[in-house]
Order: structure tokens, then C-alpha cells, then sequence
């Protein structure tokens, strides 16, 4: 059921995106966005609080989005929020930015690192994945200061990790 | 017993000489009847009236009376022998008491006597076989005891053989527990002394780790973190060095 009505959400906003213009743009935003509700728990929390006034959860998306991202990404996450569902909007998000790139016969790589990629980055990584899997992919770059140094990539169950993480934590399982 | 026994002899004895003490011939006076009274008339005569003759004379009494008298007292009896139809009777009873004796008296009392006797061997026998009984149960008990004694010897030595093979047991039940103990001691000192070295390993990867991290956290600039990005393209384009 949450997963059909995830599914739902995510066609609803893939739709809404792409008659609106350049969807790619407002996945990318809402990706961004989804990100930083997952690092930020009190931002979730507060997005999903029923009891805090519609209004002012409202005012939150509209402080924290206006002049940064489109008015249709600022449209669609309030749309969500407002709908109840602040708590499933990464996982919408998740679908909608693969939906997207399906429609587009590519796959999400998402990609970990702790630093953000250049745009010249990005693309030789696109073009080292597809080099590697065969698979044409677009790349989604969240921020995780976790990884320290170097990249971390996620297509589907496979995972390529170069981050200095990896490297400190194999230096420690070779001491034990 | 014996003042008992002498009393029923003392008894008859003294019946006896009592009877032959008292007892006088039967009539045996020495005088006879008629003389007998004729004295005591002239004594009683003589002391109211004076002299018999006399007497006599005046009342016209004819003294031959008096030789009359004499002549009818009866001659007294022998003082030896008894009268003879007392030896009759008496020789009669006699004779036929002493035939009651004989036939009865004396038979029965042997037959007692015998019964007596016997009854004394069977006793004299009883004792006897009492006594061979006695010896047996004494011989008895002694063989028991003997043997009671033989088989305390036999559980004494058993006891003490059972003592000195639990004694050893039990010594080489204490030397295998001390060995398991020592070993487990050694396996515990081991597994401590690993735990510790782990531990400390740990500990220290952990400070080295810790200080590496902050090294490389310190050394990664924006410079340094566009190289590992650019190292991680290339390696998974397969074209790193």
C-alpha cells in the first residue's frame, strides 16, 4: 500500500515537472531537497508534525526554498507536505528522480561524497560508469561528510567505494 | 531340709517314750480285790471303832469271813507278762499288721521309694543332659564368637583395604582436578592475555585510526578532495595507472 501510494505521488510529480518545462531541474532540486530531510531531523520532524499548523509548515518550505529553487519544486513540496505525507517525500522523491530517468532510458546513480562534484565531474563519471556497467546513467551527488574523501557510488544493489572511509576502515579491520 | 528331716523323726520318737513312760501293765497291781478291801475295811474299822477283833466279836461276826476274803482276792498279774488274751489280741493285731505291712504297706513304700529314685536319676539325668545342652550352646556360642571375630578381622581388613583404594582414588581424583584446574587456569590466563592484546590492539588502532583520521581530515582541501575525486573516475573507468 505505502509503496503503491509512493509510486503514485512520484508519477504525480514526474507528470506535474514535465508539463511545467525542464524536469530534470526540478528532480535535481527535489532531490537536493529530499537529501537535506534526510540529514536534518528536525526539519522532517517538523514538516511532518500534524499538530503544527499547515500554515506554518507552509511558511518553513517557502523560507527555506523561495529564491533558491523553482516555484514548481516550491509548488510540489508543498503540495506534498500539505497532502500529509512530509514523513514519504524522500522515498517520493527517490521514485520520481527514477521515474524520470527511465522516461529518459537512463538509470539514477547516486552518488556520496564530501565534497559537490563539478559539472565536468559528473559527466567523466556518467561516462566511467557506463564505460564499467554498460548502463547509461545520470548522476545524483548528495553530500555526506561521512565519506571524508573520494566517492561513493549506488546503482540499484551495486556499490563502487573509493572514499577514504573505506580505506580508514580497512586500516582499522587490519589491525584487529 | 535337714531340722525338717529331724523334726518328723523327733516326733514319733517322743510319742514312744511318752507311751513306755505312762503306760503301765493293764491290772498289774500286785494285790488282789478281796485283800485289797479287806484292808481298807480294817483301816476304816480300826480308825472309827478301835480294834477289828473286837469290833467283830460284838457284832457276832464270824472273822472267818475274813480268811474268806483272803481266799477269794485274785492273784495279781505278772508285771512282764500280759495278760494271755491280750497276747492273744495283741499277737493277733500284730500279726495282722505286720501282714499289712508286708503285703502293702512295705511295697508301697518301696514302690515310693523307687519312684524316688527314679525320680532322682531322672532328674540326676536331666542335669546331666541340662548340662551337655549347656555345653553345646556354650560350644555354640564359642564358634560363634569365633566366628563373629574372624568375620570383624575379615570387614576390618576389608574396611581398610576399601579405606587405602578410596584414599587413593580420591588422591587421584584430586591430582586429575588439580591438572584441569591448572589447565583451565593456563586457557584463562591465555584467553585474558589474547583478550588484553586484542584490547590494547584495538585501543591503539582506535588512537592511530583517530589520528589518521584528523590527519587526513586536516589534509583534505578542496584541492586534495578534486583529486580523489578524479582518481575514483578514472579508477572506475578502468584507466587509473
Amino acid at each position: 500500500m505505502a509503496d503503491s501510494r509512493v509510486a503514485g505521488y512520484a508519477e504525480a510529480l514526474f507528470a506535474v515537472a514535465a508539463a511545467e518545462g525542464d524536469s530534470s531541474v526540478v528532480e535535481d532540486e527535489l532531490f537536493r531537497f529530499a537529501q537535506a530531510l534526510r540529514s536534518d531531523n528536525d526539519l522532517g520532524s517538523t514538516l511532518a508534525d500534524t499538530e503544527l499548523p499547515l500554515a506554518r509548515r507552509l511558511q518553513v518550505i517557502e523560507d527555506l526554498l523561495d529564491s533558491r529553487v523553482s516555484a514548481v519544486t516550491t509548488a510540489l513540496v508543498s503540495m506534498v507536505v500539505g497532502a500529509g505525507r512530509a514523513a514519504e517525500l524522500p522515498a517520493i522523491v527517490d521514485a520520481m528522480v527514477e521515474r524520470g530517468a527511465a522516461s529518459r532510458n537512463k538509470t539514477v546513480a547516486t552518488v556520496r561524497s564530501a565534497v559537490d562534484l563539478t559539472a565536468d565531474q559528473s559527466e567523466r563519471l556518467a561516462a566511467a560508469i557506463n564505460t564499467r556497467t554498460g548502463r547509461d546513467v545520470e548522476v545524483r551527488v548528495v553530500i555526506d561528510p561521512s565519506v571524508l574523501g573520494g566517492v561513493v557510488t549506488e546503482i540499484g544493489d551495486d556499490i563502487i567505494d573509493g572514499s577514504v572511509r573505506r580505506r580508514l576502515n580497512q586500516l582499522r579491520e587490519s589491525f584487529r | 531340709m535337714t531340722n525338717q528331716r529331724n523334726r518328723l523323726l523327733a516326733a514319733p520318737l517322743l510319742a514312744l517314750l511318752a507311751l513306755l513312760a505312762f503306760a503301765g501293765p493293764a491290772s498289774a497291781s500286785g494285790e488282789s480285790v478281796g485283800s485289797c478291801m479287806a484292808e481298807k475295811l480294817e483301816e476304816l474299822i480300826e480308825e472309827s471303832h478301835g480294834d477289828l477283833e473286837e469290833v467283830l466279836h460284838e457284832l457276832h461276826v464270824d472273822t472267818s469271813i475274813g480268811d474268806h476274803f483272803e481266799k477269794k482276792c485274785i492273784e495279781a498279774p505278772s508285771p512282764i507278762l500280759p495278760e494271755t488274751n491280750e497276747i492273744i489280741w495283741g499277737g493277733s493285731a500284730f500279726l495282722i499288721l505286720f501282714v499289712l505291712m508286708v503285703k502293702k504297706g512295705f511295697p508301697a513304700v518301696r514302690g515310693a521309694m523307687d519312684a524316688r529314685a527314679e525320680k532322682i536319676r531322672s532328674d540326676l539325668d536331666a542335669a546331666e543332659q541340662a548340662r551337655v545342652d549347656a555345653q553345646s550352646v556354650q560350644s555354640d556360642y564359642e564358634a560363634r564368637l569365633a566366628d563373629a571375630k574372624t568375620e570383624a578381622s575379615q570387614l576390618i581388613d576389608e574396611a581398610r583395604v576399601a579405606a587405602d583404594q578410596l584414599k587413593g582414588d580420591l588422591a587421584e581424583r584430586a591430582e586429575v582436578d588439580i591438572a584441569e584446574m591448572r589447565e583451565r587456569a593456563a586457557a584463562d590466563i591465555e584467553s585474558s592475555r589474547a583478550q588484553a592484546i586484542a584490547d590494547l590492539r584495538s585501543e591503539v588502532a582506535g588512537i592511530a585510526l583517530g589520528a589518521a583520521e584528523r590527519v587526513v581530515h586536516a589534509s583534505l582541501d578542496a584541492e586534495v578532495q578534486s583529486r580523489l575525486i578524479d582518481a575514483y573516475i578514472d579508477e572506475v573507468a578502468g584507466t587509473d595507472g
